[in-house]
């Protein structure tokens, strides 16, 4: 009785695996781009991000009738797996990814773990892999050839914010840092720190909590008693609510309060509701931005606009979506100026690029590095939008600043 | 340590130790009666957490109201596991079960991923991260009237394992099942109570976690892992076990997390071990 | 006589078909199986402790990674240890570790033990996370480059080989028959006169050396060692559920049930993008059900019938189902 029961939900699965045919093989006219993105696990979300990214981009190319290059209009496409979030699946999907679905390029995975567990096998089929998400520079002090960056490095995520209240208030003399204990937000951490020094502020906090804390209130207790002007976080979302909430349960109130990543995504308002006014986030690019691209979108407003016409969903745009988007958009160009699609030759048209875009400069250095784009600050300010106010020459509205204290607002 | 934040620190391990115990106390009834060490232990509470969050945000229940619903539905949830799945190998070896609720946590937490996205969620009420202070420490409204709630809670379901009927089989079937038969009590259905039990405590947890904690659908294997602390350093057996296994995680962890964060879990599991070695039932365990 | 003929050509036909894989298979296909076989090293370590003396640890990632740094921290160190002979130290070390941790350990008893592991690993952890000066921190190790896809498997092939030997000898021998004492009744093994704490220490440390053999082959072919992806749970958890598939405290256990895991697990997210782990959540939950002591003993199970003349039934599997519910 009780296994016709069983007998029957196994033959209802059976039929939902019907539901999800596998795509079929690129055709010959088609490049396509092999992508390893989180779906599941820690940072399924910013995979989420990463995806949509790069099928708005390969969805523009593929509208404006393909990529001309070698005498031949190329269609494009993408494969994708899950990495599950862990980086060492990575390896094997790439390895799939090149090896079995013969793909042409690797668009990159999302974060540094997996980017960097992804640019050895790169190397080793010289396939050119353009990443959008994984910045920390411990990826690309190793040489590889075939890896590039289209994001700005993770030493240079919070210089602004200090040079931000550096302009603003010239009687701050303090800086807390909290930081998770993962490779990139480590690199936040420390650039933030070595440039405070720089500018002189005295570091009178900088700890690291373990990656999937859930409670920071015994930092924040110990930041309390040191009481310092500015408080940074270098973390991911997750870590950036928690900050928050438990600062104002605590009363942390110091001046600036700002995180590397977590503030320029949609939930953040949408988890903190009025606590989130007055955070300063760390951003590679928000619609603000005032570039003149040679790309289909031209400015980051347009891009903004054709990306929330496809996803209405999306209240804001994450800058996950563009870098992502700008990755393709690099590849293109370079398969363009190659005039092929063999490996080699994409990465030397990909090392001698220097195109102006909607999401900035993307140009790179010997090691693979977009460091000619620089960062921005946002503010989430009380009137619920978010404005970038930092570099002072693209600021959408000034900084409010100081932060008023959680007890009286 | 000042004695400002002294203070501070201690209010906020106290304040953990309501919660942790309520994490704790599903996942030790269902160990200590039917030897099982459920892996979706932690998947439950975040379901728990996302009833509140569908509840409050689409249909403005307060959240404080939308607890016993969640702990309604995740009991009718853990009797039908229970009864539908766990019963059928409950006599196999004891890694059959573990390999079993393996499969559900990665279905469940999938299934959540696959319907609310991996987008990462909390529940703010207008009266979110207000409070008082008593001295120089704050204590905020929320994790007070958690801590509260939890102890209630916990308390009320040893009162209802000593006092009824139902309760008595439970305790009767975890010492000796065979005796238990004999007495006319129905194995199979206290199994699956006692399981839509232990859920249903995951349940309230997750709805008071989702106040005070942002959680995405993998948030609940940590809450697996400090379970099984919990009720190692208590002991199992008895639900006032569980309040003290909570209460020295709690300091334990907030104490060392706040002199040496990056080492916290370490240090944590450090004592736990040299704890275990000196005695090997736990601190209130009986020691056979 | 015959049947036992019959046996050993099957496994050296099987044995000569895995040699000669790598000839056939794309590059992918072979790192496929060398992370399966690698996951059936594990398991074989995990087999000695958890199989045979029935004692379940949570915690054999703190080895996986102990045998990953100590292998890649000796080749990239001041003396440029060759991989074979760090490879090596990685496992004496952790064996030594286990000996000597397992000492107090092992005194306590399941649950119990398996928290206390499970805590070492995740001690471990924290120290590499936070030993900046030795282990780079949470940023991690490179060791050098290696791409020879055939290299990592026949090492990893090599070590299968050694674990399936050396579990066979061991099982039939007077370790064996002690760990089996010790697993049915503890202290009747004790009063009989079998050293359990020794017998005990033994499985562990082995069980250790598995692991960091395991996790130093993962090491090199990785070149990146970081505590985040070296001391993940999931590592233990899947040797635990590649044992429990295969059959605990059985030879080639191990092995198939690794093989059955990961070729699953491939398998089901190739195909479904968004719903895998739903899919083989699923299946593993069928598994349980149906075969809630592995394949192994279902395998002996079967043959038995056939040596008393009588035919393998479904119906034979759904009393192997019955026997298990609780009514």
């Amino acid at each position: 009785m009780r296994l016709r029961k069983t007998g029957s939900i196994l033959s209802l699965l059976a039929s939902l695996t019907l539901l999800f045919p596998a795509p079929a093989g690129a055709a010959d006219n088609t490049i396509t781009f092999g992508a390893a993105i989180s779906i599941t696990g820690k940072t399924a979300k910013e995979g989420e991000y990463t995806r949509d990214g790069y099928q708005i981009a390969l969805d523009k190319i593929n509208e404006m009738g393909g990529i001309r290059a070698g005498g031949k209009t190329w269609k494009v496409a993408m494969k994708v797996y899950d990495d599950e979030s862990k980086s060492e699946r990575t390896a094997q999907l790439i390895e799939k990814l090149i090896n079995e679905d013969k793909v042409n390029l690797i668009l990159g995975p999302y974060g540094s773990a997996p980017s960097g567990t992804a640019a050895p096998i790169c190397e080793k089929y010289k396939v050119p892999m353009i990443e959008a998400n994984g910045s920390a520079e411990s990826i690309f002090s190793k040489g590889y050839k075939y890896t590039f960056a289209v994001l700005s490095p993770a030493k240079l995520y919070l210089r602004g914010l200090i040079d931000l209240v550096k302009a603003k208030d010239p009687t701050a003399k303090t800086v807390a840092i909290l930081g998770e204990n993962e490779p990139f937000s480590k690199e936040v951490a420390q650039g933030a720190a070595e440039y405070a020094k720089e500018k002189g502020f005295d570091v009178v906090y900088h700890e690291l909590y373990p990656t999937g804390t859930q409670d920071v209130s015994s930092l924040l207790t110990n930041i309390k008693g040191k009481n310092p002007h500015v408080v940074l976080g270098s973390g991911h979302l997750q870590d950036s609510l928690i900050i928050v909430k438990q600062a104002k349960d605590l009363g942390v109130s110091p001046r600036a309060m700002g995180f590397s990543v977590g503030p320029s995504s949609p939930e953040f308002r949408e988890n903190l509701k009025g606590n989130a006014d007055f955070i300063y986030g760390a951003t590679q690019w928000t619609p603000a931005l005032k570039y003149e691209g040679t790309d289909p979108w031209k400015t980051p407003q347009a891009f903004a606009t054709a990306f929330q016409a496809k996803h209405p969903d999306y209240k804001v745009i994450p800058y996950q979506v563009a870098e992502s988007a700008a990755a393709v958009w690099a590849f293109a160009k370079a398969i363009e100026k190659a005039g092929s699609i063999d490996g080699p030759k994409v990465r030397d048209a990909i090392a001698a690029l220097d195109i102006m875009t909607f999401y900035g400069q993307v140009k790179f250095d010997s090691r693979g590095v977009n460091i000619y784009k620089p960062m921005a600050i946002e503010q989430l300010q009380p009137d619920g939008k978010k404005y970038t106010v930092w570099p002072e020459k693209v600021a959408e509205k000034a900084a409010l600043y100081p932060m008023p204290p959680w007890d009286k607002r | 340590m000042a004695f400002a934040e002294l203070s501070q620190v201690f209010v906020n391990a106290l304040l953990l130790t309501g919660i942790l115990a309520l994490v704790a106390v599903g996942f030790s009834l269902v160990w200590g009666i039917m030897n099982i060490v459920n892996l979706a232990h932690g998947a439950f509470i975040v379901l728990g957490a996302y009833l509140t969050y569908a509840l409050h945000e689409w249909m403005g229940v307060d959240p404080f109201l939308t607890i016993p619903l969640s702990m309604a539905a995740l009991f009718l949830l853990g009797y039908g596991i229970q009864r539908l799945l766990i019963n059928q190998i409950i006599r196999a070896p004891l890694l059959a079960t573990f390999l079993l609720t393996f499969g559900l946590e990665i279905l469940l937490v999938n299934l959540l991923n696959f319907f609310f996205k991996a987008d990462l969620r909390s529940v703010t009420t207008p009266y979110s991260g207000s409070g008082f202070s008593i001295g120089p420490a704050r204590v905020p409204y929320i994790r007070l009237a958690a801590l509260l709630i939890s102890l209630f809670l916990v308390l009320a379901l040893g009162a209802f394992l000593r006092r009824t009927r139902t309760g008595r089989a439970i305790r009767a079937t975890g010492m000796d099942i065979d005796a238990a038969r004999l007495t006319g009590v129905k194995v199979a259905k206290i199994y699956a109570v006692t399981f839509a039990i232990g859920a249903a405590m995951a349940g309230a947890a997750g709805s008071l976690l989702s106040l005070s904690v942002p959680f995405d659908p993998t948030a609940g294997s940590s809450y697996t892992q400090r379970a099984f602390v919990v009720c190692v350093l208590g002991g199992l057996g008895n639900v006032v076990n569980v309040i003290i296994g909570a209460t020295i995680f709690a300091f334990v962890e907030v104490f060392v997390g706040s002199r040496l964060p990056s080492l916290a879990q370490a240090i944590t599991f450090a004592l736990l071990v040299l704890l275990l070695i000196w005695r090997p039932q736990g601190i209130a365990g009986k020691s056979v | 006589m015959r049947p036992r003929i019959l046996r050993a050509l099957g496994l050296a036909l099987g044995l000569a078909a895995l040699l000669l894989l790598p000839r056939f298979v794309s590059s992918y296909k072979l790192l496929t199986y060398t992370r399966l076989l690698l996951l059936a090293v594990m398991a074989q370590g995990w087999n000695f402790l958890g199989g045979y003396t029935g004692y379940a640890s949570f915690g054999n990632v703190a080895y996986f990674g102990m045998g990953a740094y100590t292998t890649g921290l000796l080749m990239i160190g001041r003396w440029h240890v060759p991989f074979f002979p760090a490879l090596l130290s990685g496992a004496i070390l952790s064996a030594a570790f286990a000996a000597l941790l397992g000492l107090p350990i092992l005194r306590l008893k399941g649950h119990y033990f398996a928290i206390a592991t499970l805590g070492v690993a995740e001690a471990l952890r924290q120290v590499a996370d936070t030993w900046d000066s030795v282990t780079a921190g949470s940023t991690g190790i490179d060791l050098p480059l290696k791409t020879e896809g055939e290299f990592f498997y026949y090492t990893a092939l090599g070590l299968v080989v050694l674990g399936i030997g050396l579990t066979f000898a061991l099982a039939r021998s007077k370790v064996g028959f002690a760990w089996v004492a010790i697993r049915e009744d503890q202290d009747a093994a004790r009063m009989v006169g079998i050293a359990t704490t020794r017998y005990k220490v033994l499985a562990y440390a082995l069980s250790a050396a598995f692991a960091a053999l395991a996790g130093g082959v993962t090491a090199y072919q990785n070149i990146h060692v970081a505590p985040g992806d070296f001391f993940r749970i999931d590592y233990t958890l899947e040797s635990i559920i590649a044992v429990v598939i295969g059959g605990p405290g059985t030879v080639l256990g191990p092995l198939l049930g690794a093989g059955i895991y990961q070729l699953l697990s491939t398998y089901v997210w190739s195909h479904f993008l968004e719903l895998h782990p739903t899919v083989l959540g699923t299946l593993i939950i069928f598994f349980v059900v149906f075969l809630p002591r592995g394949l192994v003993p279902l395998f002996r199970a079967a043959r038995s019938l056939r040596q008393s003349g009588e035919r393998f039934r479904w119906r034979s599997l759904f009393a192997n189902v019955r026997a298990h519910r609780v009514t």
